[in-house]
């Protein structure tokens, strides 16, 4: 299977009577973007907004982060079995606008997550500072259940990328990074002499606010299974997480998976990327044991010689991290996880819910318990009703001159578990 | 019949027929308790006490489905019941707003429902 | 500007008096800077100087600890420092502790910031690196040109009341506190890097060392209780009253073995707890509570264990470092065993 990704540079974005890319400019009109997410009906009202990086601007809550994209050639067409038909993507030429995102707000339950700063020291701990980003606020109409709603913003979410995104189709990328990935057998024909490495990836799965969707698939409801690392490029995993918004894989994450990349980087020069499983991590214990029994049994199956397991979201998933790594452990494959640590705002207290010896080798993205204050922010998009709610927020987090004091863990990808950034603790 | 162990009054209305519920009437880490005494008692947990990526000082509800009484104390169990009340209790105690109370409710049932 | 008053603490050997055979040397202090202090005094710069520096023999420091706590504690509160600094001690165990100890005085009893440094091995690495900034050094004094800019920036820091990064950048040993900081990798990249490493067998470095599991597989269990001899053990610090061995009431550095026989109950007037980590008020009211020799001579009469044992063996599990555990376990085990006893009944509090 053979991917190009091609990236169209984007360095701002603007609203515009005709939606086009020009001169590395995202113009978008509001109004056709306002139609897509109001042909679905439960939907009562939305709102678009531009935030730049640099700009004093704060975003929050923030349900999901995207990044436009659309297939050029190949099977398949964006975000399979959620936006368009069930249909094998990871194959052909997608277009990428690379230094956008689709940034979604909203209500869904009371309590809300995930800020985003522009600019401020806020702005060091998130991905998102960095790109140009279309912030969609949704209204809901009245008496939808949550669940009905959280589905609603998630599926519009994914229409406007995905709307986005086919703007690039024409376009000649600036850049074109090729990834291929080979079957089984062709693999090790073609490397002989690497190590086979595989990629367990955790997927967030345990009820409302908790989901990730593959082809459109509720996680939850799926055995541990495989798939090439480029359909993942190819938005078949999405986000239906909206807790924890440090540690959660927002849908951006997912496109720009940096383990698959880092993977890829060195394959065929240094290890063979034989692999990709995803599993879940469900609540309930039999679910969790049946899960890792899969994820190393697949492991051994595949004859890998190590991998790299990362997890998502705070506290039980802990529990399938361990298991999984102490399973494949005991195949006599080498492991090493990446997690982030709960050790308390001094950084004193337990950083796992679990723990084991053979758990030995560790990459961590810091103390999601950490508190820094955000300064004062000339404008906010979204609301700041809900701060003192945010996961981290306390309190009279919100200071009467526009200050919040925070634990990082309010901040949208702060400690992210996939390694998408530099921070780390010791 | 298995045992769900919760202080939230809507698992009891909702899972009522399914589960022996047993209501109590405490904090969190008070339910996480109440699960550790009936594990030593010979309950398994069925579902880790930590459902949910919710930190344990935002949602005052909390839903534990435990097996029925054995002759053994699991001990995978006591493990992640213990490891439960030490992460709930490092975090500090944050306001939680009451406006909120449907909808902390209805996220902690959804954890422990499987569809 | 002002200059910061360092004092800094350095044993015989590093004062150029001698080795071993002069560690009985008794602590005094010199006017500015002795040994390594020249090297530090450099890397201050004009931000800090030495104005005194207190020499002590190892030995004379670790057998008469509270004598030469209190005379040290005299000199350095004398000249009113803006900080203490010891060490560095490399892998020197009985330098290393001394200078942990003498520090976490010093913090206490002045409260000002201390540093020092040692080889990740010392012992009082794993006694002090909670209690204080330690310096990661190297094995021997070949590491002081690395150790000694690292100890004065840090120092400085303190001095400063500056945020001090984490371990891995500031160069001290790990603590157990854990400080974020942005690495040069990302963490996916630092994931495949590691696991390139495992893979290979070459040596790699977890980011969280997981909590050190000691797991002891449980013996067998013991087939016929009626017909052996059961021993109590104890890391509740019940001794006879006085406590004649002066076992420590933290961070043990020894344990007691004591004759009960004949003993049917111990009261108030004959045990105690040399315990500082809880509440004394029940168990010297009773010391039965911790160490139950009342109940065990209950069941020595009516026959539901064979005999108990004529010794106990005690000591105070306050702090005290698991490698000292070990050692005393090793020690009275071999002795339980030689005297054939079977069982034994660990307490702890």
């Amino acid at each position: 299977m053979k991917l190009e990704l091609g990236c169209i540079k984007i360095r701002d974005i603007m609203f515009a009577d005709k939606s086009e890319i020009r001169d590395g400019i995202l113009y978008v009109n509001a109004k056709e973007l306002e139609q897509i997410v109001l042909e679905d009906e439960q939907i009562s009202a939305v709102g678009f907004d531009i935030a730049r990086p640099g700009e004093s601007v704060r975003i929050t809550p923030v349900k999901d982060v995207i990044q436009p994209r659309a297939k050029v050639e190949g099977g398949g067409d964006m975000f399979p079995g959620v936006v368009t038909k069930v249909a094998t993507v990871g194959s052909g030429k997608t277009h990428v606008l690379d230094g956008a995102a689709v940034v979604t707000v909203g209500k869904i339950v009371g309590f809300q997550e995930g800020i985003i700063d522009m600019t401020g020291i806020g702005a060091d701990y998130t991905p998102f500072s960095k790109t140009n980003n279309l912030v969609v606020d949704f209204s809901p109409k009245e008496n939808l259940t949550a669940h009905e709603y959280e589905k609603a913003i998630r599926v519009a979410g994914l229409k406007v990328a995905y709307a986005l995104g086919k703007l690039g189709v024409n376009h000649t990328p600036d850049e074109t990074k090729v990834y291929e990935y080979s079957s089984i057998i062709e693999g090790s024909k073609l490397y002989p002499d690497l190590p086979r490495v595989g990629y367990v990836m955790m997927l967030q799965s345990q009820g409302l606010l908790h989901d990730t969707y593959v082809y459109g698939v509720d996680m939850k409801l799926s055995l541990t299974t495989m798939l090439s690392p480029t359909e993942v490029m190819d938005g078949a995993i999405l986000s239906g997480n909206c807790v924890s918004a440090c540690d959660k894989n927002t849908t951006y994450h997912h496109q720009n998976n940096p383990v698959i990349e880092d993977l890829f980087a060195e394959h065929g020069k240094t290890l063979n990327f034989a692999a990709m499983i995803i599993t879940n991590e469900n609540v309930f214990l039999a679910d969790k044991e049946r899960s890792s029994d899969w994820s190393a049994k697949l492991v051994d199956y595949l004859d890998l010689d190590g991998v790299i397991i990362s997890q998502e979201g705070f506290g039980n998933p802990d529990t399938d991290l361990i298991m999984n790594c102490v399973k494949i452990e005991k195949t006599g494959t080498k492991t090493v996880i990446i997690t982030d640590e709960y050790a308390g705002r001094e950084g004193t207290s337990q950083s796992l819910a679990d723990a084991d010896p053979l758990a030995d080798a560790l990459v961590t993205a810091g103390n999601a318990n950490q508190v820094i204050t955000l300064p004062k922010i000339d404008r906010v998009i979204g609301t700041l009703d809900y701060t003192e709610k945010i996961a981290g927020g306390f309190a009279g987090s919100l200071e009467a001159d526009g200050s919040i004091t925070v634990e990082i863990q309010a901040i949208t990808g702060a400690t992210n578990e996939l390694g998408f950034n530099h921070m780390s603790a010791r | 019949m298995e045992l769900l162990i919760t202080n939230n009054p809507l698992a009891k209305s909702m899972l009522n027929e399914k589960y022996e519920v047993i209501h109590i009437n405490s904090d969190l880490v008070g339910v996480l308790i109440y699960c550790r005494n009936k594990i030593h008692e010979g309950h398994k947990l069925l579902t880790h006490p930590l459902s949910g990526s919710i930190k344990p000082n935002e949602n005052p509800y909390k839903s534990v489905i435990l097996s029925k009484k054995t002759k053994e104390t699991d001990t995978q169990s006591v493990k992640i019941i213990e490891e439960a009340i030490i992460t709930a209790k490092k975090f500090p105690k944050i306001h939680i707003n009451p406006q909120y109370d449907e909808d902390y409710r209805m996220i902690d049932v959804s954890l422990v429902v499987r569809e | 500007m002002k200059k910061f008053r360092v004092v800094h603490y350095i044993n015989q050997f590093y004062a150029g008096i001698g080795g071993e055979e002069f560690a009985d040397y008794k602590p005094e202090i010199r006017d500015g800077f002795v040994g390594p202090g020249m090297a530090l005094t450099g890397a201050f710069g004009d931000k800090a100087e030495i104005v005194s520096t207190i020499v002590c023999g190892d030995s004379y420091f670790n057998e008469n600890l509270e004598e030469a706590k209190k005379t040290i504690l005299d000199m350095v509160r004398s000249v009113n420092p803006d900080i203490f600094i010891a060490g560095p001690a490399f892998n020197a165990g009985r330098y290393g502790v001394a200078c942990g100890t003498i520090c976490e005085t010093v913090q206490k009893e002045l409260n000002i910031p201390v540093i020092t440094g040692m080889f990740e091995e010392n012992p009082g690495a794993e006694m002090f690196k909670d209690k204080m900034l330690i310096v990661a050094t190297r094995d021997s004094a070949a590491g002081m040109r690395a150790a000694v800019p690292t100890m004065a920036n840090l120092a400085l820091k303190l001095l400063n009341k500056e945020p001090i990064g984490a371990s891995i950048e500031e160069g001290y040993l790990p603590n157990g506190t854990r400080v974020n900081f942005f690495d040069k990798e990302r963490g996916s990249r630092r994931a495949v890097d590691m696991l390139l490493n495992k893979m290979a067998g070459k040596p790699f470095t977890t980011e969280y060392p997981m909590p050190d599991f000691d797991r002891v597989e449980p013996s067998p269990a013991v087939k016929d209780i009626k017909s052996v001899t059961v021993a109590l053990v104890t890391s509740g610090g019940i001794v006879p009253k006085g406590n004649p061995d002066r076992i420590e009431s933290s961070s043990a550095s020894k344990f007691g073995e004591y004759d009960i026989t004949g003993v049917n109950d111990l009261t108030a007037d004959t045990y105690e707890t040399a315990h500082g980590g809880y509440d004394p008020v029940y168990a010297n009211a009773d010391a039965d509570r911790v160490l139950p020799v009342d109940v065990m001579r209950d069941f020595e009469r009516e026959g539901i264990i064979g005999k108990l044992y004529n010794k106990f063996y005690t000591t105070v599990g306050n702090g005290t470092s698991t490698k000292n555990s070990k050692a005393f376990a090793a020690d009275f085990a071999q002795r339980l065993k030689n005297d054939n006893v079977q069982a034994v009944i660990l307490t702890s509090t």
